[in-house]
């Protein structure tokens, strides 16, 4: 589902943002990517987004080649997936049902089809009492599963979250995990970056540690500081 | 594209314009001065080269033949100027219409010619060339034709002729295209700061994976709702007030005659129409490029 391979990515200015990354994740999978600020959390999913591009080595994302694909076929990758940001990025002159349709109507669906996913899609994640509200009229959470909505409407195989609970509050962002729970249950492959310490360890995915640009730790039923560290750290 | 799409984009491109209302009439103020301008040059250029034709189309060579001479001799004379491939056409005046015009000429003093014959009128050939810079060496020529008595031309009134005639193309041609620079250039800022006010929705546009024809299209749909209507304004003003003009110009007699009102509507409508599509497309084009780039 999505295939790191010796993935090396230095930013223009010199900063090396990740080292020789080997990933491999299935369909399927959930999987938490936790590390200090800075430490290239960001930059992987912008890899699979193709928002930036590797230096060295390959992407593969969706049976698509993204270090290879040309500029143009970009918009049908980006379909392919969910993708939920911390900041939500929601149309702001669109109603919460418009902006879900929206994702839709990029791919020229039929109107009937869009009449049909979006509610099924509000209902999920249960803001279908506020269809015609202006996202400006929402709460952080409510917006964010607005965003949710619009990320799972086209039935994406994999959903991307880069910190999706860190302008929520605690409460709040256990929602959303679970939500995001949810979807993987119903078969979706999920990848979150987040700074969640106690909702990563109580929730026992797997979980890819990343510090300085290196994969450090890759665990099933993981949490989110490594416990020997700990130990050593603290003694 | 399908329908739909083509729907979504006009009706996107009509409520973006609404929203951005202010903006959006800044911006049609900004075109209608353009247009307007731009009107003004196109209703000189219109009106110099009507005039100009007119002036071409007056006869500038008339080959006046000996007053003695019989028929047999003027259809030699008329056949050297018919053979002459740089004449366009030639019209032949009879002795007898020579006279009339000369009785015309002479208005309430027509008595002086009363009782004389058309005989000592000369029989003459009015010239047009296909070419006016030809004119020196067709006249020399006619000059040397047995039996042709004078060649009335008047070189200057050619030259200034040809003068204009090349000045108004070139002229014309430079400014419109200065014009149309400055225009979209204006119009292209004005359309990004649409863009720049939006460039958060574009982005996440991008991101859930519109392409970039689809982002683009409704803001060139607004750019073309703004240019076409500062070309709608730009039209009303300059149809009144050269229709006031026109009135005006048109009680006196005058060397410089005006187009008709209604030809210079049709040619700034056309012209006024292509301007404010392509500037308001092109414009937003180049505006919304660089927020396309994620
Ligand atoms: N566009 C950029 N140009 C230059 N350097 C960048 C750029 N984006 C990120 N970086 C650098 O790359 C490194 C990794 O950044 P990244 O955003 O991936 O971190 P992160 O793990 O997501 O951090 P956070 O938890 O704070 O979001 C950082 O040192 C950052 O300063
Ligand atoms: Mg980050």
């Amino acid at each position: 589902m999505v295939e790191f391979r010796s993935v090396t990515k230095e930013y223009s200015n010199g900063t090396v943002a990740l080292n020789d990354i080997n990933l491999n994740l299935d369909k399927g999978e959930f999987a938490f990517i936790v590390g200090h600020s800075g430490s290239g959390k960001s930059t992987m999913l912008k890899l699979i987004l193709k928002e930036e591009d590797p230096t060295a080595g390959e992407v593969f994302v969706n049976g698509y080649n993204v270090s290879a694909l040309k500029r143009k076929e970009i918009p049908y990758l980006r379909r392919s997936l969910g993708v939920v940001f911390q900041d939500f990025r929601l149309l702001p002159n669109k109603t919460v049902y418009e902006n879900v349709a929206f994702a839709m109507q990029i791919t020229e669906a039929l109107p009937r089809e869009i009449r049909r996913q979006v509610p099924m899609s509000l209902a999920l994640v249960g803001l279908s009492k506020k269809a015609n509200v202006y996202p400006g009229q929402l709460s952080g959470g409510e917006q964010q599963r607005v965003a949710l909505a619009r990320a799972l409407v086209n039935n994406p195989a994999l959903l991307i979250a880069d910190e999706p609970t860190g302008n929520l509050d605690p409460e709040t962002s256990w929602e959303i995990m679970k939500l995001l729970s949810e979807v993987n249950y119903r078969g979706t492959t999920v990848i979150v970056a987040t700074h969640e310490k106690n909702i990563v360890d109580s929730m026992k995915k797997r979980v890819i540690a990343i510090d300085k640009g290196v994969i450090v730790r890759d665990q099933e039923k993981g949490q989110y500081e490594d416990e020997v560290k700990n130990y050593k750290v603290y003694s | 594209m399908k329908l739909r799409t083509t729907k979504y984009i006009v009706k996107e491109g009509f409520i973006n314009t609404y929203r951005n209302l202010l903006m959006s009439l800044a911006s049609v103020g900004v075109v209608t001065a353009s247009m307007i301008i731009l009107g003004v040059f196109l209703v000189i250029a219109l009106n110099l080269s009507y005039n100009t034709q007119k002036l071409k189309e007056q006869p500038q060579i008339q080959v006046f033949c000996e007053p003695e001479l019989d028929d047999e001799q003027i259809r030699t004379i008329e056949k050297s100027i018919k053979n002459d491939s740089r004449v366009k056409k030639y019209t032949y005046v009879s002795k007898q219409e020579a006279l009339k015009k000369a009785k015309e000429m002479l208005g309430d003093d027509q008595d002086v010619v009363e009782g004389l014959g058309d005989d000592f009128m000369p029989v003459s050939f009015i010239v047009e060339l296909n070419n006016l810079k030809e004119s020196q060496n067709v006249v020399s020529a006619f000059k040397s034709i047995q039996g042709v008595g004078n060649v009335r031309y008047s070189q200057e009134r050619i030259d200034f002729i040809l003068n204009i005639a090349t000045w108004v193309q070139v002229g014309n041609l430079a400014l419109i295209i200065i014009l149309l620079a400055v225009a979209m250039f204006i119009i292209s800022n004005t359309i990004k700061l649409t863009v720049f006010a939006r460039r958060k929705e574009i982005n996440i546009m991008k991101y859930i994976g519109a392409t970039d024809w689809f982002i683009r299209w409704p803001f060139i749909v607004e750019g073309v709702i703004i240019g076409l209507a500062g070309a709608a304004i730009g039209f009303v003003a300059i149809s009144i007030v050269y229709g006031i003009l026109w009135g005006k110009v048109a009680e006196g007699v005058n060397i410089f005659s005006l187009v008709s009102l209604g030809e210079i509507q049709f040619n700034v409508t056309y012209t006024f129409v292509l301007v404010g599509i392509g500037i308001g497309a092109i414009g937003s084009t180049i505006s919304i490029r660089k927020y396309l780039q994620v």
